[in-house]
């Protein structure tokens, strides 16, 4: 928890103006069992600064979307429980608040995004009375100021002929229009941390485009950080600034998009990529990462990855590896990396 | 691949398919148009990928070519016999030779049965095995798909989503199939997941001599998976094209607009797409003339009035738009774009070598470390 070892986070290498982070968490731990050897999210730490977007990405139980609700308060615990670490929010820390303070900071300061917009708005009100609601909890806004406020969001999100939408309720709009709404509740308080959770996952590719071109306009005027979790390389590629790859509870890789993608050196990170369809012409078979992920009472103790990875060996199976530097803010933990050179002598 | 003189395995007439549309006092359903008025040829031995967006009717073409649902107009033709007008008792012979996998592998299986029936369920069904064989073959098809024998007395639920597509797999070779329609088969899994399921049903076309139809969403998986493509929008084929031109050339503003809104895996590249404007018009008011032309960005007046048919391009392509010719000279700019990551290049090379030494390695009596 030492203040160099926050300097080296995930986003401020890369940032030239060296703003302090909206968050920052350190060695953050949790557990859904208390009597569990092994912690479902292990010793995570990255941070984001102002106007800066930082991708989580990782497949399907990697832990990224749990790590996302945690940091909004909204794991139910029991069962969940914060082992270990800190997530400072300009400045004080998430864990240590009351329920109370982080309610106010909950569509306030701090917003969240889900991945499917129709089960995360309420079927029974109208578009306009759930905007709204977010505006009078947190400033105290009339009735009518409020629904203002809501017409004005609606329009910024470019939702069309919005005046007639405020009275429209969800199942009436498109998925696409229904996550523009999304972005407006998450944005009517003006957040200074935006985590949007696989936003576009559920959308159709054009449609993903128009979000996505919307997220990229409202963060450039808002300056508002972002924390965006996928599992969408390609959605990575075209909105990160930095990106933390995870695998299993842990984030294996980390640094500026443009290092993660022209010099990946975890082997999980090699793998994934290799295992992506290109839009180029066909170079051959895809590679694989072989098997799946093991269920965490089965988890090695060391690398997490071993059971997957063709480099590993016994000391990958039994001891953490460490974060090695590849400079400028890229991180790997991997006991090979970088793999041609331990690796490819041998062969 | 075949020339056009030869029969295809598959071939679609002029299909048609509306859903709902009954009027009555007190019920009134609007007619939605699914499908209309599609042909089109598969070639023996090729894959064949159906792609669009949600709701362009590419899952209702998928089961109208194998009569799982009955089309309003139209025919299908399996080599060259109309299957259309067959009975019951007939189209049941012929669901040995035509198979379909789906997108969501726990739905489609049933979680009451062990794997080992699921399996066993269409040899028998087909008497292609009795008593003791019927296991053996249910062990081999486990085999095939890459799963353990022991698998058989399990459960769908005790399985990853990977693993129960496998066996969606194995089910769907039970009856030694000759074409095989895959509806999103690899879309809900997780990328790593869904390269082994790629690989696996290509390795699988080789080993069988399959015809694979990929119905799918997914332009870098019908890419990789391909030969012939066709681009649906709102129930119509708009372009039908071998795969590499359609990639590098596309002819159709539509195929334009969905290749340029696809994130590029490349952060340096991020240049602004032209966007498509709005949603897709519902399949219960269609527009008029072009369904297209609500969104197009070079429509004009014709294109509101009169509805494209699919014309000859040239090179086995066809595309359905007024001003084709027109839009390609504008369209300069391609997708093609030069990969330049040397080190994940240098480095995947690495990792498929080790990955087939421990191969080799496993495969010769588990001397893995």
């Amino acid at each position: 928890m030492s203040a160099p070892q926050a300097a080296s986070g995930v986003s401020t290498a890369a940032s030239p103006a060296a703003a302090a982070p909206v968050l920052s968490v350190e060695g953050f731990s949790l557990t859904f069992d208390a009597k569990a050897q092994t912690n479902l999210v292990e010793d995570v730490s990255f941070s984001v600064a102002p106007g800066r977007t930082l991708c989580i990405v990782g497949e399907s139980g990697c832990g990224k979307s749990v790590t996302s609700l945690a940091l909004m308060g909204l794991l139910p615990s029991p069962p969940a429980r914060i082992v270990s670490g800190t997530a400072r929010f300009e400045g004080s820390d998430l864990f240590a608040m009351s329920e109370r303070a982080r309610a106010d900071l909950r569509g306030n300061e701090m917003a969240m995004i889900f991945q499917e917009p129709m089960t995360s708005l309420n079927p029974a009100f109208t578009i306009g009375h759930q905007i709204a609601e977010g505006i009078i909890r947190h400033r105290k806004l009339s009735k009518a100021q409020a629904r203002a406020e809501a017409l004005k969001m609606l329009e910024w999100v470019r939702i069309p002929a919005a005046a007639k939408r405020l009275d429209a309720y969800p199942h009436q709009l498109s998925g696409g229009m229904r996550q523009r709404v999304m972005i407006a509740m998450a944005l009517a308080n003006r957040p200074k941390l935006l985590i949007a959770d696989e936003p576009t996952t559920a959308l159709d590719v054009t449609i993903q485009a128009q979000i996505l071109a919307l997220v990229r306009r409202i963060q450039q005027e808002t300056g508002t950080a972002m924390i965006l979790i996928t599992h969408d390389l390609g959605v990575v590629a075209e909105v990160a600034d930095d990106v933390a790859v995870m695998y299993a509870g842990r984030i294996v890789e980390s640094g500026p998009v443009e290092a993660i993608f022209a010099d990946p050196q975890h082997p999980y990170t090699i793998g994934l990529f290799g295992s992506v369809p290109s839009l180029e012409r066909r170079q051959g078979r895809l590679a694989t990462i072989k098997g799946a992920v093991p269920p965490l009472q089965l988890m090695p103790k060391g690398c997490r990855f071993a059971p997957r990875c063709p480099f590993a060996d016994t000391r990958c199976h039994e001891q953490v590896p460490p974060t090695v530097s590849f400079g400028a803010g890229h991180k790997a933990a991997c006991w090979y990396a970088p793999i041609e050179q331990t690796m490819g002598a041998t062969q | 691949m075949s020339s056009p003189a030869e029969q295809p395995i598959l071939e679609a007439r002029g299909l048609v398919k509306r859903f709902g549309g009954r009027r009555g006092i007190f019920d009134s359903s609007p007619t939605v148009h699914a499908v209309n008025d599609v042909s089109l040829r598969i070639a023996r031995g090729e894959t064949f990928a159906i792609v669009g967006e949600s709701g362009c009717g590419k899952s209702t073409l998928g089961r109208l070519l194998l009569r799982l649902i009955e089309a309003s107009e139209g025919e299908v033709l399996y080599e060259g016999q109309s299957i259309t007008a067959l009975s019951q008792r007939e189209m049941r012979r012929l669901r040995r030779d035509l198979q379909i996998i789906f997108q969501d592998p726990f739905a489609s299986l049933n979680p009451r049965m062990t794997v080992g029936d699921i399996i066993a369920e269409p040899i028998r069904l087909h008497g292609l095995a009795r008593g003791k064989a019927v296991q053996a073959r249910v062990t081999e098809l486990l085999g095939i798909v890459g799963l353990r024998a022991e698998y058989a007395d399990r459960y769908p639920h005790e399985f990853s989503g990977g693993q129960r597509q496998r066996i969606g797999i194995a089910r769907a070779l039970a009856g030694e199939p000759k074409l095989i329609i895959g509806d999103e088969p690899v879309s809900a899994l997780d990328v790593s997941i869904q390269a082994q399921v790629i690989n696996l049903l290509e390795d699988l076309k080789d080993r069988f001599g399959l015809t694979l139809v990929i119905v799918a969403h997914d332009l870098a998986v019908i890419r990789h998976m391909s030969d012939r493509v066709a681009v649906m929008y709102l129930g119509e084929i708009v372009e039908l094209s071998p795969v590499d031109p359609l990639y590098e050339q596309p002819l159709h503003p539509y195929t334009q607009a969905l290749l340029g809104a696809i994130p590029r895996p490349d952060p340096k590249d991020r240049a602004a797409p032209k966007l498509l404007q709005g949603d897709v018009p519902s399949p219960t008011d269609l527009p008029p003339g072009c369904r297209f032309h609500t969104r197009c960005p070079h429509a004009r007046q014709l294109c509101q009035e009169i509805r494209p048919v699919l014309e000859d391009a040239g090179g086995g392509r066809g595309v359905a738009c007024h001003f084709w010719r027109e839009i390609a000279q504008m369209e300069t700019a391609t997708t093609q774009r030069a990969r330049t990551d040397g080190a994940l290049d240098r480095r995947l090379e690495v990792y498929r070598a080790a990955q087939a030494r421990r191969e080799a390695d496993s495969s010769q009596a588990g001397k893995i470390l």
